[in-house]
C-alpha cells in the first residue's frame, strides 16, 4: 500500500528552511501582522501559490505546508491566498498575478462579509456572492472596499469588509453553485490542517518541557500523572491527522463526490475540534504557569487552534450536521462512512 | 521535529472494497434469515461454533495461514478488511476469535512444523478453537510477574498454578499458557518464561466459571495440578515466553475489535434517528467521526504490521482512543434513552436492550488486552518520556 499523503522530502525540506524564519508575535502586543519578509522568501521559492495551475502541487502538498506553517506560528495567508482566492479566481477564469496577496470572502447582497481573516493586510479581496444568475466572483483591490478592522482570539486580523457589488458585476466571473459549495468545504479543511500541524508541535512542546522541568528533585515526565495527560495529547493529535489525512486524499481526488467531500470534511472538522479541547487543556496544564504569559511560545499555537475551530462552522454545527447526514443516509452507519465496492 | 505519530494513510484498493461488500452481502442474508441477532461485544460474548463454520465455509477464517497448511494465504488488509465487517454487524464471533487473531499467526512465527500441522487446519476449519493462557490471579497487568510453574519431566513439562479471565476456557479446545520455566531471576525478570500448548481437556485441568456482572459467562479460572505437557507441544523456544508473548500482545491489542465493540449500539441510535424515533444529535455525529477516524487508524497499523514495521506507540494509541470512544458511545446511548414508560413502544426497545448491555460490558473495554494506563505508559515511553 502506498502513503497517499506523505509529500516529497525535498519539499519537506524546503518548507522548514523557509517557515523556521517565522517572526512569531513582537514580545509585549497581541496583535500579528503579516510577516511580510517571510512572505517574500515563500513567494521566491513559489509556494505561496502552491496549488496553481501549472504548479503540479495538489491538496496533499498544500496540507504539508499549511501544518508546517501552523507548526512555526507562521503569520501568514497562504491558505487564504492560494486555496481559497487563488482557487476562486482561477475557477472563474480571472486574471492571476502571484505576486499579489489575496485573502477571499462571502458577501451577502449588501455586499458585506464580517470576520474576513487577513483583508486589512492584503492587496486585494476575492468576493464571492449569489445573484440571480449564479454565483459571481470578482477581484477585488482593497482601495476599492470599505474594511474595518478587527481581530479574531489569536490576534489575527478579521475585518469587516464591504464592497460594492454594482461596480464589481462588470468584471466579475461565475463559478458553478458545485463550486461555490466545494469553497466553504475547502476552507473548512484548511482550518482543520492549519491545527494540526500547531498541534503538533503542542505535542513536541509538552514532551521537551515536562522532561526539562525539574520539581520535586525529579524532571515533570516522572510523574504518572504528567505522563498520562502528555499521552492524552499524543492520542489526539494522531487521531486528528488520520481524520485530515482522508479528508485531503479525498479533496486530492480527481472525482467530485461532493456529498463524500462534505462528509469527509465534517469528520475532520468534528475529530481536530475535540482534539483541540484535549489538546489546549493538556498542554497548557503541563506548561504551569509560565505558558500562561504572553512571553511563552506556546499561546502563538494554542490560540490559533482555537480560533480556526471557530471557522467554517463550529465544532458544534459539524457535529450536527455528521448527525443530519446520518439521519438522511438511507443506509445503515457503518456502510456510510466506510465505502464497499457497492457504496 | 514532529512527535506525532503520523500513521500513513491507507487508500483502500477495490478489491479490497470489492471483499467488503462481499461480507455484507452475506451479513444481510444472515440476519434477514435469523442466522443472529447484531450484538454487543459479539467478539467475546457470542460464541457460535455453527457460525464460524460458515465463515471457514466462505474462506474467512484462517485467511492468512498457508495454503499448506489449510489456510487461503491472503494478505493481512483482506483479512482486516473482513474482521472489521463482521464486527461491525455485531456478529458471533467468539468461538473463533482468539485462535483465528492470534494463535494462527503466533503459531506461524513460533510454532514447530508438526504444531502447524495439528492446528492449523483445524483453526481455519472452524474445528479447533483457543483460549489464552496468560492472566494470574496476582499477575493482571504485570505478566512477567506469573507463578504457573512448568517442571521438566521425562518426555515433557509438568504445569501447576492456575490462569485467570480465561475466556472461553469451557468451549475452546487449547489454551497456550505462559509459565515460569525457571526460578525468577529478580534482575532478569522477563527470563525464564516458556510458553505451552495445553489442552483444555487433559488430566489435571480443573475449569471454573467467573460470571460477569451482566450475568454472561465467558470468563473462567483454569487450574492446573501437575498436567502433563509432551516435549512437542512446547511453544517456541524454552525461556523466550516473555518475547512471544510480546510479539502475541501485538495481535491482541491493535485489532479492530479495540474500537468496534459498540459500533452495533451507535447503528441502532443512527437507525432510530432515521425512523424519527430519536431527534438528530449532535453527540451522534461526534461519535460517528471519531469512530470513523480510528478506522482510519487501525487500517493505517494493520498495514504497517503486515509489513512488518514497528507499531506498538500507533496500536496502543488506537486501543486507549478505540477503546474509551466503545465507553462513550455506551455512555451516549446511556445518556440518550430513558426507561420505557406510558405503555406505548416508541421504537427504542431494541436500542433500550442494547444500551443496557453495553453499559454492563463498558467496565471491560478499557481494561482488557492492557488496560489504558499501562498503555497511556507505553505511549509516554515512545514520546521519551520514560
Amino acid at each position: 500500500m502506498s502513503d497517499a499523503t506523505r509529500i516529497d522530502p525535498q519539499l519537506e525540506q524546503l518548507l522548514e528552511q523557509v517557515l523556521c524564519t517565522a517572526a512569531g508575535l513582537h514580545a509585549g502586543s497581541t496583535d500579528l501582522r503579516l510577516d511580510r519578509a517571510l512572505w517574500a522568501r515563500l513567494a521566491e521559492s513559489g509556494l505561496t501559490r502552491l496549488t496553481g495551475a501549472d504548479s503540479g502541487a495538489g491538496w496533499v502538498e498544500a496540507a504539508g505546508l499549511l501544518r508546517a506553517a501552523a507548526r512555526h506560528a507562521a503569520a501568514v495567508p497562504v491558505a487564504e491566498n492560494d486555496l481559497l482566492a487563488g482557487w476562486l479566481v482561477e475557477q472563474a477564469g480571472l486574471p492571476d498575478d502571484p505576486s499579489i496577496v489575496r485573502t477571499s470572502c462571502v458577501v451577502d447582497a449588501s455586499g458585506a462579509a464580517a470576520a474576513v481573516p487577513w483583508a486589512s493586510e492584503v492587496d486585494r479581496v476575492v468576493v464571492l456572492w449569489e445573484s440571480a444568475g449564479g454565483w459571481r466572483v470578482a477581484d477585488v483591490p482593497v482601495g476599492d472596499a470599505r474594511i474595518a478592522r478587527g481581530r479574531d482570539l489569536a490576534g489575527r486580523p478579521t475585518d469587516a469588509v464591504q464592497v460594492d457589488l454594482a461596480r464589481c458585476a462588470p468584471g466579475a466571473g461565475a463559478i458553478s453553485a458545485e463550486d461555490a459549495r466545494a469553497y466553504d468545504l475547502r476552507g473548512a479543511l484548511a482550518r482543520a490542517a492549519q491545527s494540526t500541524g500547531a498541534m503538533d508541535r503542542m505535542l513536541a512542546m509538552s514532551a521537551q518541557y515536562v522532561t526539562e522541568r525539574v520539581q520535586f528533585g525529579r524532571p515533570l515526565a516522572r510523574f504518572q500523572a504528567i505522563q498520562h495527560l502528555v499521552a492524552d495529547v499524543a492520542c489526539e493529535v494522531a487521531l486528528a491527522n488520520a481524520a485530515v489525512d482522508a479528508a485531503v486524499v479525498e479533496m486530492a481526488s480527481t472525482h467530485d463526490d461532493l456529498d463524500r467531500l462534505e462528509l469527509v470534511v465534517a469528520i475532520a472538522r468534528s475529530v481536530v475540534g475535540h482534539a483541540a479541547t484535549v489538546v489546549v487543556r493538556n498542554a497548557h496544564q503541563v506548561h504551569g504557569a509560565i505558558g500562561t504569559t504572553l512571553e511563552h511560545r506556546l499561546h502563538e499555537l494554542s490560540k490559533p487552534v482555537l480560533a480556526w475551530r471557530m471557522e467554517f462552522g463550529s465544532v458544534r454545527e459539524w457535529d450536527a450536521r455528521l448527525a443530519a447526514m446520518l439521519a438522511h443516509a438511507g443506509t445503515d452507519l457503518w456502510s456510510f462512512g466506510v465505502r464497499s465496492s457497492r457504496s | 521535529m514532529s512527535l506525532a505519530t503520523t500513521a500513513h494513510h491507507v487508500l483502500e484498493s477495490e478489491e479490497l472494497r470489492a471483499l467488503r461488500e462481499s461480507v455484507r452481502a452475506f451479513l444481510r442474508q444472515e440476519i434477514a434469515s435469523d442466522g443472529f441477532v447484531p450484538a454487543v461485544d459479539c467478539w467475546l460474548g457470542s460464541w457460535d461454533a455453527a457460525f464460524s463454520r460458515k465463515l471457514a465455509a466462505r474462506g474467512w477464517l484462517g485467511m492468512t495461514i498457508p495454503v499448506e497448511y489449510g489456510g487461503h494465504g491472503r494478505s493481512f488488509l483482506e483479512r482486516f478488511v473482513v474482521t472489521e465487517e463482521l464486527l461491525a454487524a455485531g456478529a458471533p464471533l467468539a468461538a473463533h476469535w482468539i485462535s483465528d487473531r492470534q494463535i494462527a499467526p503466533s503459531l506461524m512465527k513460533f510454532g514447530t512444523k508438526e504444531q502447524r500441522r495439528k492446528l492449523l487446519p483445524g483453526i481455519a476449519a472452524g474445528e479447533i478453537f483457543f483460549a489464552i493462557g496468560m492472566s494470574e490471579p496476582d499477575s493482571g497487568s504485570d505478566l512477567a510477574s506469573v507463578r504457573t510453574k512448568a517442571v521438566k519431566v521425562d518426555g515433557g513439562w509438568q504445569l501447576t498454578g492456575s490462569k485467570i479471565w480465561t475466556s472461553g476456557a469451557h468451549l475452546a479446545h487449547y489454551f497456550i499458557v505462559l509459565a515460569r520455566s525457571a526460578p525468577l531471576d529478580p534482575e532478569h525478570r522477563h527470563a525464564g518464561l516458556s510458553q505451552y500448548v495445553v489442552a483444555l481437556d487433559a488430566p489435571g485441568i480443573d475449569i471454573r466459571p467467573i460470571v460477569s456482572m451482566n450475568g454472561q459467562h465467558h470468563f473462567n479460572q483454569v487450574f492446573f495440578d501437575g498436567v502433563f505437557v509432551p516435549d512437542a507441544m512446547l511453544f517456541g523456544r524454552e525461556g523466550d515466553g516473555w518475547t512471544q508473548v510480546t510479539s502475541e500482545l501485538s495481535y491482541e491489542r491493535s485489532g479492530p475489535e479495540r474500537l468496534l465493540s459498540t459500533v452495533a449500539v451507535l447503528g441502532e441510535m443512527a437507525a432510530a434517528t432515521q425512523r424519527g424515533d430519536l431527534p438528530p444529535d449532535p453527540e451522534l455525529g461526534r461519535m460517528f467521526a471519531r469512530v470513523m477516524a480510528l478506522h482510519q487508524m487501525s487500517i493505517s497499523v494493520a498495514d504497517a504490521l503486515s509489513s512488518g514495521r514497528p507499531t506498538d506507540q500507533e496500536a496502543a494509541i488506537v486501543k486507549v482512543l478505540g477503546t474509551a470512544t466503545e465507553g462513550d458511545v455506551a455512555e451516549l446511548v446511556g445518556l440518550t434513552v430513558g426507561s420505557a414508560g406510558g405503555g406505548s413502544a416508541d421504537g427504542l426497545e431494541r436500542l433500550r436492550e442494547m444500551t443496557a448491555t453495553a453499559l454492563l460490558a463498558r467496565p471491560g473495554f478499557t481494561l482488557r488486552g492492557g488496560t489504558n494506563e499501562i498503555l497511556r505508559g507505553v505511549i509516554a515511553r515512545g514520546l521519551g518520556l520514560r
